[in-house]
């Protein structure tokens, strides 16, 4: 296992460093620059414009552009953001704990549903309740996300004035509370991006989870556990539950990308200010660096959450792990 | 605030150039500083500019993109811009006619008067003795010294150094006289001094160097001397600003302004319809539909300052061979004339937009709105391509001339759907008359690349202006070909040069807006672009906020004036300025 983990630690460098590399050149060969957005004002200059990418290092070689970044990245220096005018470290510092409360509580949330409905569903394998079931997870799974949220918006937020239309906490408002309704005030901004993200990738792993609990419903110690007498619930419980298991946690590695895009989308429609709404508007204004920053923390997100995926699977499942020394 | 004594103009004999505040003012000030006052001994005002402060409060959340900096120097984007100019002042402020020549209708903020040279190449500022920054301290000349050092230093790399390059230096005559001494004398030195350089605290940045400036904490939590003071900013969430209740100028009548950062003008207006927010600054016409089913809300007009057009570029490609359709006169006189800009205009804006009328926009005090137009007719716009050789004889519906089609493309960008909207338009209008256009929709980036580097037949161009009609010269003139201004299409012409060049260098104001209006007209004759629209931004805004003093070039302008009348006010309008973590 100790092995397992640092061959993973080993491939999450690189793909970090791969990714990061990658958005780099990207980047810095795509037309426009940080500044180039002041093209249409006429108070910037084309003169002050090459001033400011002279400052900033941007009218060197790319090669030259891309060790001095690495050498910069590689002592915790991630660069200044010129969008935000700000260290790149300090963007993200403020904006992982707000996407990581979101990702975190989507991926609880869609997994114990998901979890959940797909083995209702299989149990109950061709009856009204899984055909309703399976095409509601089905329409979910289809649904735009940015769609989806927008309608979550408009129904519980403009018509029912339910939930907070965006925001992390109620302004102004938000500082005058107590500890409780603090707490209560950031759940209830949570609510909806949270549920937008959950029925989205919850309605995949119900599908997932259905199809999975089938396969290991058909095999032959299933059969045998019945043959034995064993009660439904404890076969349920021991056998196929602990078997079909083994796929969904692999699931819970590929959910971690998917979720960190939906979250991109979900942040700007309700104005969460997370890593992905940070990323987004970093690349509209082509901050490089806060880009590249935003990536690395993306991608390092990633590949710690399939890395972990790996090691839970490995954990469940003895095979994976190989022969025993 | 008392109004003062009018300013000369630079024209004025020099003898005449030194005013003074009307003795009225000098006593309520001498008073006022007589007076005890919990807060450093800062000047309480007598009156805001609109009258009294007893029923001041309320708070206005502004729904709008979140800032890039609170700077000045830094700052490259409106948000910010108007951000900061609620904490900070300027020296003085342009007037509501906008003239940028001498300083007739500049109106007092930190200086209270102003001295010209004999010989006008040194504008000697006299500060406000009130004035106090909101740490307490009284603003200095040293001050000023320090904000141009800040603004125009290599190391502080200022996007704004380049608009204050008339200016040689700025020194300190005593502690509250700042003389600024300028390399030479110009219709628009004043405008240069005052309006692109917002007065900061040196003592903030006493141990910093100029490159440390713009990414110091005192750059994040800046201390103004304007009508409102900065509190927080909570990086993608808000820019919190109260009113500084002992303000030389007054109070704010508004107690708090939120700038609530929102990216996407969608989340911005249903922010607004659930109630999270009071203010939009820009709807678009999707929206502004919207606005009348909301009870709360209403529309808001203000003047605009910026307008769009088509440009056709007049080389053939990067060369600089003339272009084998566009670079003929007659020929883009003609396609003009085959373009119902009133119904594009109707079409795509509804009431938002009117058509434009030449590179300038009706703010302008050299604006021309009799300039001659060349007015929609298609069949007028056929009989000239018969005569100038563009006919069809295949019967393709294309015409063409010496085996050359009268076929282009125009680029637009994908960051602006209106202008999309309106390539389409004139793609159909255009085919009217025999003339195929094919239409290429790029990324911002890539559109501005084919820009630079000429390859583009005719491109769907914005310019966002500032109040010196000079800035004319930038888009049109013959020295801001290509790579060294935004004149992409290449358009040269002697008359627009020298007319321009004569505007920019005349003293009087009269004289320069004839000069401005020959040289629109010299453009509009030629047509080397086909005058779109002039925006006509509308806000949105919650019913109970009273909106005063927005401004062309800076719609924030009057903010401090804005109002919420005590029996309309709601939960968050009560809060008042106690203070806050």
């Amino acid at each position: 296992m100790g092995r397992l983990v640092v061959r993973r630690i080993l491939h999450a460098v690189w793909v970090i460093l791969a990714a990061t590399t990658l958005t780099f050149v990207l980047l810095h060969t795509a037309p426009g620059d940080p500044f180039a957005a002041m093209v249409e004002n006429s108070r910037m200059s084309e003169a002050t414009r090459a001033r400011l990418r002279h400052v900033h290092g941007l009218d060197r070689p790319i090669g030259e552009q891309y060790l001095r970044w690495i050498a910069n990245v590689a002592r915790g220096d991630l660069g200044h953001s010129t969008s935000q005018g700000r260290p790149v470290s300090d963007a993200l510092a403020e904006a992982i704990p707000n996407t990581l409360v979101l990702m975190g509580t989507a991926l609880v949330l869609s997994f114990a549903v998901g979890v959940t409905l797909g083995t209702y569903q299989a149990l109950r394998r061709g009856t009204v309740s899984d055909r309703v079931l399976g095409t509601v997870a089905l329409a979910f799974y289809s649904l735009p996300d940015f769609w989806l949220a927008l309608i979550a918006v408009l129904v519980f937020a403009y018509r029912l004035r339910l939930l907070p239309a965006g925001g992390v906490v109620t302004l102004l408002v938000h500082d005058q509370l107590g500890f409780w309704g603090r707490a209560g005030d950031r759940l209830q901004h949570l609510v909806l991006p949270a549920l937008t993200l959950t029925l989205l990738t919850g309605a995949g792993i119900a599908r997932f989870q259905r199809a999975a609990l089938l396969d290991v419903m058909g095999e032959e110690f299933v059969r045998t556990a019945r043959a034995k007498g064993v009660p439904e619930r404890s076969i349920v419980r021991r056998h196929l539950l602990r078997n079909a298991l083994v796929p969904t946690i692999t699931l819970l590695g590929l959910a971690l990308p998917s979720l960190l895009g939906g979250a991109a989308v979900i942040e700007k429609v309700f104005n969460w200010p997370g890593l992905g709404l940070l990323a987004v508007n970093a690349i509209a204004t082509r901050d490089y660096f806060l880009v590249t920053g935003s990536v690395i923390a993306g991608s390092a997100a990633v590949a710690i959450g399939s890395a972990l995926a790996d090691v839970l699977h490995a954990a469940a499942d003895p095979r994976v792990r190989g022969p025993a020394r | 605030m008392t109004v003062l004594d009018r300013h000369a103009s630079p024209t004025m004999p020099t003898a005449m150039r030194r005013h003074t505040r009307s003795a009225a003012l000098a006593l309520v000030a001498l008073g006022s500083l007589a007076c005890g006052r919990p807060d450093g001994g800062r000047a309480e005002p007598s009156a805001d500019s609109t009258g009294s402060t007893a029923d001041a409060g309320g708070t206005i959340v502004i729904a709008a993109q979140e800032p890039d900096a609170l700077f000045p120097p830094a700052i490259a984007g409106i948000p910010g811009k108007a951000l900061s100019d609620l904490m900070f002042d300027q020296l003085a402020m342009i007037g509501p006619g906008l003239n940028t020549t001498g300083d007739a209708g500049f109106e007092p903020r930190l200086a209270d008067e102003w001295t010209w040279a004999p010989d006008s190449l040194s504008i000697a500022f006299h500060l406000d003795a009130r004035a106090r920054w909101h740490d307490g301290r009284p603003v200095r000349a040293d001050d000023v010294r320090f904000s141009f050092i800040a603004y125009t230093d290599p190391d502080a790399a200022s996007p704004h150094a380049e608009s204050l390059v008339g200016i040689d230096s700025v020194t300190v005559r005593d502690s509250s006289t700042a003389v600024f001494w300028f390399r030479r004398r110009m219709p628009e030195q004043f405008f240069q001094a005052v309006y692109h350089m917002s007065i900061m605290p040196s003592h903030r940045f006493r141990d910093l160097t100029p490159s440390q400036y713009a990414t110091s904490e005192a750059a994040r939590s800046p201390v103004g001397s304007g009508r409102f003071r900065f509190v927080r900013w909570t990086p993608g969430a808000a820019v919190e600003v109260i009113a500084d209740t002992g303000n030389y100028r007054g109070r704010a009548r508004l107690d708090r302004v939120l700038w609530s950062a929102t990216a996407d003008p969608s989340t911005m207006f249903t922010r607004l319809v659930t109630g999270d927010a009071d203010f939009m600054e820009r709807i678009g016409p999707e929206v502004l539909a919207q606005v009348p089913r909301h009870a709360d809300l209403r529309v808001h007009h203000y003047p605009g300052f910026s307008y769009a057009y088509m440009a056709f570029n007049l080389t053939d490609g990067a060369s600089s061979r003339p272009h084998p359709v566009l670079a003929d006169r007659e020929l883009r006189r003609a396609l003009t004339r085959a373009l119902d800009r009133d119904a594009m205009v109707k079409n795509v804006w509804e009431s938002l937009a009117v058509p434009a009328l030449g590179p300038f926009v009706r703010a302008f005090a050299s604006a021309d709105t009799t300039i001659p137009q060349l007015a929609f007719d298609t069949a007028g716009a056929s009989r000239t391509l018969d005569s100038l050789g563009w006919r069809d004889p295949d019967g393709d519906g294309v015409r063409e001339r010496n085996g050359v089609p009268l076929a282009f493309t125009i680029i637009a960008p994908t960051s602006s759907p209106q202008r999309g909207q309106y390539a389409v338009l004139i793609q159909e209008q255009l085919r009217r008359i025999g003339a195929k256009v094919t239409i290429d929709m790029l990324e911002f980036n890539a559109f501005l690349e084919r820009l630079k580097g000429g390859r583009f037949d005719a491109q769907m161009g914005f310019a966002m202006m500032d109040p010196t009609p000079a800035t004319v010269r930038q888009f049109w003139g013959s020295l801001a070909t290509r790579s060294k201004g935004l004149n992409s299409g290449s358009y040269t012409s002697r008359v627009f040069d020298a007319e321009i060049d004569s505007a920019t260098t005349a003293f009087d104001p009269g004289a320069a807006i004839t000069h401005y209006r020959r040289g629109y007209a010299a453009v509009v004759a030629d047509a080397p672009a086909v005058w779109l629209y002039e925006p006509s931004p509308a806000a949105a805004v919650h019913r109970r906020i009273q909106v005063t003093g927005m401004r062309a070039d800076a719609w924030w302008a009057g903010l401090a004036d804005w109002s919420i009348a005590p029996g309309q006010r709601i939960d968050r309008d009560r809060i008042g300025l106690a203070a806050r973590p």
